[in-house]
C-alpha cells in the first residue's frame, strides 16, 4: 500500500521561475482549469530575485526592469489568477505515462497529469567540466552562486577577484563585486570575442576599468585552502594556452562564468528525447518534446540571453499544453529543420507547414553584415539580413505559414556573400 | 573628435559612432533606434547609470532588499551613493517602490526598492 | 588532560580509526588523536575506494595478507556499520601477448594469497559482460568490491565513539617524550599521557616516529590524481577496468572504478612530489589518466567528467627502486607500534591491520573484551535510497525529510542536519559533502552550497566569517556585503 499522497491535475508545471510562471499564466488563460506549479525553492521568480541589474522587460513591459521587478509582475499576475503554486517542493522523477512524484515538507505527492510543462531552467558549468588544474580551495565560485550569496545572503565572497568567462553572469558580477568595494583584477576570457551582450561590456567592465583579456584563460589555481593566487595564459587559435605567455594574479577568489546547461535531469525520467547541441528537448513549433504531453520551455530547452524571450516562449508553451488538455491533438507529419552553415542551432527542430512560426537562432560565429537564408532543397524561400550577428544574442525569426505551405525540406544556414 | 560608445538602452547594444565637437554633437551613426541618439548624446558629455545595488534590512524575510535609483544618475556618483548606502538600515515590511534614500545628493531621483521584503522577526 | 590513557592511537584515517573501533571492544582507556577538524581529513579520503583481491603482493607479505583477510572481513563489518559497499567484480585486462603472460602471473600471486575465484576469461566473454571494453583475455576477481572510504571511516569513528573512546579532533601531535610509565604527548590541545601509542598518522608517521628518535623512516609522497564523470555513465562498465600494472613504482595503473554512488572514476596517476601538502591537479596528468581511460574504454565520453581530485601516497619505497615495499607494522620501541608506509591495499586492510594490533597489544596488556560493546551504527536510509512510500513517511515523521537540499543527489535538510550534528562539530561544507553526498553531483554545490550555508546561518546561528569549507583555515566569505565599502569611507 502506498502511502505518498495520489492527486489527478490537468498540467503540472515543473520550476516557478520566468518560464514556468509565464507558462502556468498563459495556460490559465488559455483555458487550463486544473493545474500547479511545482517549486523547490522557498520562493517564486527563481534567479531574477538575485539578477538585481536592470535591463530586464524591454521587449515585453517596453521599460527597464530590474530582475526581482520583472518577476514580481508575472507573481502578480499568478495570484490575481488564482494558480496555485508549492514551494520547497522539488519534483523526483517524472514516468512516461505522466506521473510527476514531488518531494515536499508536506508530504510526497505524486501528480497524474494530462500535461506536463518543463521548466526547471538550467545549471552553471563548473570547474570541473573545464578541467582547471590546480589545488581546490575555498573561494572558487560560479557566478550565479556568488550573485545569490552576495545578494540575497549578504556574504562577501571576496575582495580580490578575478573572472574567467566573459558571459553576461561574469560582467555583471564584475560590477557588482566593484560596486561593494571588491578589486576585479581581470575578466579573462578563452574566445577572442566576449561571450555576453555588448552593453553589459560598457555599463560592467569599461564604466569601472575592468580589465578584459581576451584569448587567454585560467591555466592553474593555487592556494591549499583559499585561493592565492591563479596562473592565467594567452591561448592560441586552438584555444590552448602558449608557454612563456602565462602569468600570476594574486587573488582570493575566482569567479567562473563559463556556461549554462539545460537542466535535463529530470525530463530523461521520462524519456525526452534530447538535442546534444541545445541540450534541451527536441520540440515542434508547438514546444512539445518527444513524449506526448510533455512541453518544454525557457532555460531548461535552450539558454536564452534575455529574460524577455523566456516569457514569450513559455507563453508559447502554456498555450500548447492547454490545447492539448482541452481537446485532442492532431499529430501530423512535422518537418525536420535543417541546420545548415554558420549556425549552432535552430528551434524548434520540428515544424507543421500550417502555422505561423517563430524560430529562435544562434549562430556560431560574431559576423557584420549577415543573412540568414531559409531553403527547401536548392530553392531560396527567404533570407533575412542583419547588420550584425553574435553567438551571444539569439536571433528570432518568424516564417508565415504562406512561405512554409508548399515545401517538403527545410534548411537554414548562414549565406556566403 | 569621434569616439565609439557601445549603446546600453536595450540588448541590440549597437556600436554608435559620435563625432563631436567642445560641447555639441556633429554626428551620430551606427544607432538602429532614436533612443541611441538620446544615450549617445547625454553619454558624450554627462553619462548617467541607472545603480542597482542592496541595502541592509532589520526583521525581513531576506538580510537584503534590492535597490535602484528612481531615475539614471551621473557616474560620477556611483560610488558616493555606494558610500552612502553602505550605512543605510531599512525595517522590513517593504514593498517595490518604497522610497529608501530621498532626493540623492539633490539629484531628483530617489533610491527606491525593487523587491518586496516581508517581515520576519529575528532574534539577533 | 592528566587522565591516562591505555592506548593513544594517532592520526584518524581508516587505518586509525579501525584500530580504535576494535580497541573499543577491550575493556581499555582509548584514545584518538587528530590533527584536522574531522575524521578521515588526509589520504583515506582520497583513493578508488577499491576492495582488493590481493593479486599483487608477494605471498608472505603483510600487504598480501592482510589484503585477503580485510576483504573478507568486511562485508560483515560493513553491515555493523550500516555502510554499503558491492562485490562488483574485476577485470584485470591484457591487450598484448606479453601482458597474457602477466595475467598468468596475477592469478598465481592472488592464489598463494589465498584470493578465491580468480578466472582468466577470453576477450569475448569479458565483452558479453564488459560490452564496451575490448581486449584479448582478462583475469576476473569475482569478490573484488567497492565501497565508500570517508563513510566507513567515519562509520568506524562514530561506533568507537559510542561505546566509550575518545576522539579529539584539531588535535596535533607536537612531541612525545617517554617518561617513567609510558608515554607523556604533547598536543596542540595539552597534554596526553598514555601507557602505549599507535602511530597511524599516514603521511606523517615518519615525523611522529623521529619524535622518539625513530628517524629512520622516510616517506615519499607520491601524488594520484583522479577524474569523476557524471552519473549518467553508470552504466558504461560493470565491474572495475584494471590495465596490467605498469612495471613502475608499484603502482596499478590507470583503471576505472563504478562507485557506489554510480559515478566512474578514472585514476589515479602516480607522481613522486616534494611536499606532502600539494595536492594539486596537474593538467599533464588529467591528460594522462584521459588517454588511460581512452586506451582502456575506447568510446568514455570524457565530456561528462563533473570534477578532478588529488590525494597523496604514504610511500616507503623510494622513486628509483620502481617497486613497492611492504608495510611496516610493528613495536619498534615498547609500548610504541609504528604503522609506516601504509598505502594501497590499505583501505581493504584496515580492519586486519587492526585485529593485528590488537593482537600486539594483547602482548603488553591484560585486555578483556567488553560485555556491552554494541558493534551496530544505527542510520536511517538516506532519502534517495528509500522507495517511494518509505519517502512519504519519512515526510511524515519530518517534514524535513521533504525540502532537498542537494538537487543531484537528492539530500534532504534533515540529512544536512544530521551531518552537520556529528560528534565532532565539524560544521563546514567538506562534513555535510562527505556524510550526505551533498555537494558531489554533477552541479558540485551550485544549488546545495546557498541552501547549506543557510541553514548553518539560520540554524547553528553562524556568521558568514565562521563558514569553512574544510577547516578553519578556509573561510567562504571575508564577511557579510558593505564592510569593504564601509571601512574605505572611513578611510
Amino acid at each position: 500500500m502506498n502511502n505518498f499522497t495520489s492527486q489527478d491535475v490537468d498540467l503540472i508545471v515543473i520550476g516557478g521561475g520566468p518560464a514556468g510562471l509565464a507558462a502556468a499564466i498563459s495556460a490559465k488563460k488559455n483555458g487550463a482549469q486544473n493545474l500547479i506549479i511545482i517549486e523547490r525553492n522557498n520562493w517564486l521568480g527563481g534567479i531574477l530575485p538575485q539578477c538585481i541589474h536592470d535591463g530586464f522587460g524591454l521587449e515585453i513591459f517596453h521599460e527597464p526592469l530590474t530582475g526581482p521587478e520583472y518577476a514580481q509582475r508575472y507573481i502578480d499576475e499568478l495570484k490575481k489568477l488564482n494558480i496555485p503554486y508549492m514551494l520547497n517542493s522539488m519534483a523526483l522523477e517524472i514516468t512516461p505515462d505522466k506521473k510527476v512524484f514531488v518531494a515536499s515538507p508536506e508530504d510526497l505527492f505524486c501528480f497524474q497529469a494530462k500535461a506536463i510543462i518543463l521548466a526547471m531552467g538550467c545549471r552553471e558549468r563548473t570547474r570541473g567540466q573545464i578541467y582547471i588544474p590546480g589545488t581546490r580551495p575555498a573561494g572558487v565560485y560560479t557566478a550565479g552562486v556568488a550573485q545569490n550569496l552576495i545578494n540575497l545572503k549578504n556574504m562577501m565572497v571576496g575582495k580580490d577577484v578575478v573572472i574567467l568567462g566573459s558571459g553576461d553572469i561574469g560582467m555583471i558580477m564584475a560590477r557588482r563585486l566593484t560596486l561593494e568595494g571588491a578589486k576585479v583584477h581581470a575578466i579573462v576570457e578563452i574566445l577572442s570575442h566576449t561571450n555576453g551582450l555588448p552593453r553589459n561590456i560598457q555599463q560592467c567592465l569599461i564604466d569601472y576599468e575592468i580589465p578584459l583579456l581576451l584569448s587567454h584563460t585560467v591555466t592553474e589555481i593555487q592556494g591549499i585552502n583559499r585561493v592565492e593566487s591563479i596562473i592565467i595564459s594567452q591561448v592560441n587559435e586552438k584555444l590552448t594556452s602558449i608557454k612563456g605567455k602565462e602569468r600570476k594574479i594574486k587573488c582570493d577568489t575566482l569567479l567562473l562564468s563559463i556556461g549554462l546547461i539545460p537542466e535535463n535531469d529530470l525530463s530523461k525520467t521520462c524519456g525526452v528525447k534530447l538535442s546534444p547541441v541545445t541540450r534541451g528537448a527536441i520540440v515542434d513549433e508547438n514546444l512539445e518534446t518527444s513524449v506526448q504531453g510533455v512541453f518544454a520551455c525557457g532555460n531548461v530547452l535552450h539558454v536564452h540571453d534575455v529574460v524577455d524571450f523566456v516569457s514569450l516562449e513559455a507563453e508559447r508553451a502554456g498555450k500548447s499544453a492547454s490545447e492539448c488538455i482541452l481537446k485532442e491533438q492532431r499529430k501530423e507529419k512535422r518537418i525536420h529543420i535543417e541546420v545548415g552553415d554558420g549556425l549552432s542551432y535552430v528551434l524548434p527542430q520540428y515544424i507543421s507547414r500550417d502555422t505561423d512560426l517563430e524560430l529562435s537562432i544562434r549562430v556560431l560565429n560574431p559576423r557584420e553584415d549577415a543573412s540568414i537564408g531559409f531553403f527547401d532543397k536548392d530553392a531560396l524561400l527567404k533570407a533575412e539580413k542583419f547588420r550584425k550577428v553574435h553567438p551571444a544574442q539569439m536571433i528570432k525569426i518568424k516564417l508565415k505559414k504562406s512561405e512554409t505551405k508548399n515545401i517538403n525540406t527545410l534548411r537554414v544556414e548562414v549565406l556566403q556573400k | 573628435m569621434k569616439k565609439e560608445i557601445i549603446c546600453i538602452v536595450c540588448p541590440m547594444g549597437c556600436h554608435l559612432n559620435v563625432e563631436y565637437a567642445q560641447k555639441t554633437v556633429l554626428s551620430i551613426g551606427g544607432n538602429r533606434c532614436k533612443l541611441g541618439l538620446e544615450y549617445a548624446e547625454k553619454e558624450s558629455f554627462n553619462p548617467e547609470r541607472t545603480l542597482t545595488t542592496t541595502v541592509k534590512v532589520t526583521n525581513g524575510h531576506l538580510p537584503l532588499v534590492s535597490v535602484r535609483t528612481s531615475k539614471p544618475v551621473s557616474k560620477k556618483l556611483i560610488f558616493k551613493t555606494m558610500a552612502l548606502l553602505s550605512k543605510v538600515m531599512v525595517e522590513a515590511p517593504i514593498l517595490i517602490g518604497d522610497k529608501i534614500v530621498e532626493n540623492l545628493f539633490d539629484t531628483k531621483a530617489n533610491i527606491i526598492a525593487t523587491k518586496n521584503i516581508s517581515f520576519k522577526k529575528r532574534s539577533t | 588532560m592528566s587522565d591516562k590513557s591505555d592506548v593513544l592511537v594517532i592520526g584518524a584515517g581508516v587505518v586509525g580509526c579501525a584500530i580504535t573501533r576494535e580497541l573499543a571492544k577491550f575493556n581499555l582507556k582509548t584514545v584518538l588523536l587528530e590533527k584536522e577538524n574531522d575524521v578521515c581529513g588526509g589520504v583515506s579520503k582520497g583513493n578508488s575506494g577499491v576492495l582488493h583481491t590481493g593479486l599483487y603482493y608477494p605471498k608472505g607479505s603483510l600487504k598480501g595478507k592482510l589484503c585477503v583477510e580485510g576483504r573478507l572481513m568486511f562485508p560483515k563489518l560493513a553491515k555493523q556499520l550500516n555502510v554499503p559497499y558491492k562485490l562488483c567484480g574485476k577485470h584485470v585486462i591484457a591487450r598484448t601477448d606479453e601482458e597474457l603472460k602477466d595475467l598468468e602471473g596475477l592469478k598465481a600471486v592472488g592464489e598463494a594469497n589465498g584470493a578465491k575465484g580468480l578466472t582468466i576469461i577470453s576477450g569475448k566473454e569479458l565483452n558479453k559482460r564488459e560490452p564496451k571494453v575490448d581486449a584479448l583475455s582478462a583475469l576476473y576477481s569475482p569478490v573484488a568490491g567497492i565501497m565508500l572510504p570517508y563513510l566507513f571511516t567515519i562509520a568506524l569513528a562514530e561506533n568507537a565513539l559510542s561505546n566509550g573512546v575518545k576522539i579529539h579532533v584539531e588535535t596535533k601531535v607536537l612531541n612525545i617524550e617517554q617518561v617513567n610509565s609510558g608515554y607523556k604527548v604533547t598536543t596542540t590541545q595539552g597534554v596526553f599521557y598514555t601507557d602505549i601509542i599507535v602511530n597511524s598518522a599516514g603521511l606523517y608517521a615518519d615525523r611522529i616516529s623521529a619524535m622518539l628518535g625513530l628517524d629512520k623512516y622516510k616517506l615519499y609522497p607520491c601524488r594520484g590524481e583522479y577524474l569523476i564523470l557524471d552519473k549518467n555513465c553508470g552504466e558504461l562498465i560493470n565491474s572495475m577496468i584494471y590495465p596490467v600494472p605498469p612495471k613502475i613504482a608499484g603502482v596499478l595503473g590507470v583503471h576505472l572504478t563504478p562507485t557506489i554512488e554510480g559515478n566512474v572514476l578514472i585514476g589515479p596517476s602516480a607522481e613522486f612530489i616534494n611536499m606532502r601538502e600539494d595536492p594539486r591537479t596537474t593538467k599533464e596528468k588529467i591528460k594522462q589518466l584521459m588517454s588511460g581511460a581512452k586506451e582502456l574504454l575506447p568510446s568514455i565520453p570524457l565530456n561528462e567528467i563533473i570534477y578532478g581530485f588529488s590525494a597523496i601516497r604514504s610511500k616507503i619505497t623510494p622513486p628509483e627502486e620502481k617497486g613497492s615495499r611492504d608495510f611496516i607494522i610493528r613495536e619498534d620501541i615498547e609500548n610504541f607500534i609504528n604503522l609506516i608506509g601504509i598505502e594501497s591495499p590499505g583501505l581493504t586492510s584496515s580492519p586486519a591491520i587492526a585485529k593485528m594490533v590488537v593482537q600486539m597489544i594483547k602482548k603488553r596488556k591484560d585486555i578483556k573484551e567488553k560485555i556491552d560493546f554494541d558493534p551496530t551504527r544505527r542510520r536511517t536510509t538516506p532519502f534517495r535510497e528509500s522507495s517511494r512510500s518509505q519517502q512519504a513517511s519519512l515526510i511524515k515523521g519530518d517534514p524535513t525529510y521533504g525540502e532537498m537540499v542537494c538537487r543531484c543527489e537528492h539530500v534532504s535538510k534533515r540529512e544536512v542536519i544530521d551531518a552537520l550534528n556529528n560528534p565532532f562539530s565539524a560544521r563546514t561544507i567538506s562534513a555535510v559533502k562527505y556524510r550526505t553526498g551533498a555537494g558531489m553531483g554533477r552541479c558540485h554545490g551550485g544549488f546545495c552550497l546557498p541552501k547549506i550555508i543557510e541553514i548553518l546561518t539560520e540554524e547553528y546561528g553562524m556568521l558568514p566569517k565562521e563558514i569553512y569549507l574544510n577547516n578553519q583555515k578556509s573561510p567562504l566569505f571575508i564577511g557579510t556585503t558593505k564592510e569593504l565599502r564601509e571601512k574605505q569611507k572611513s578611510e
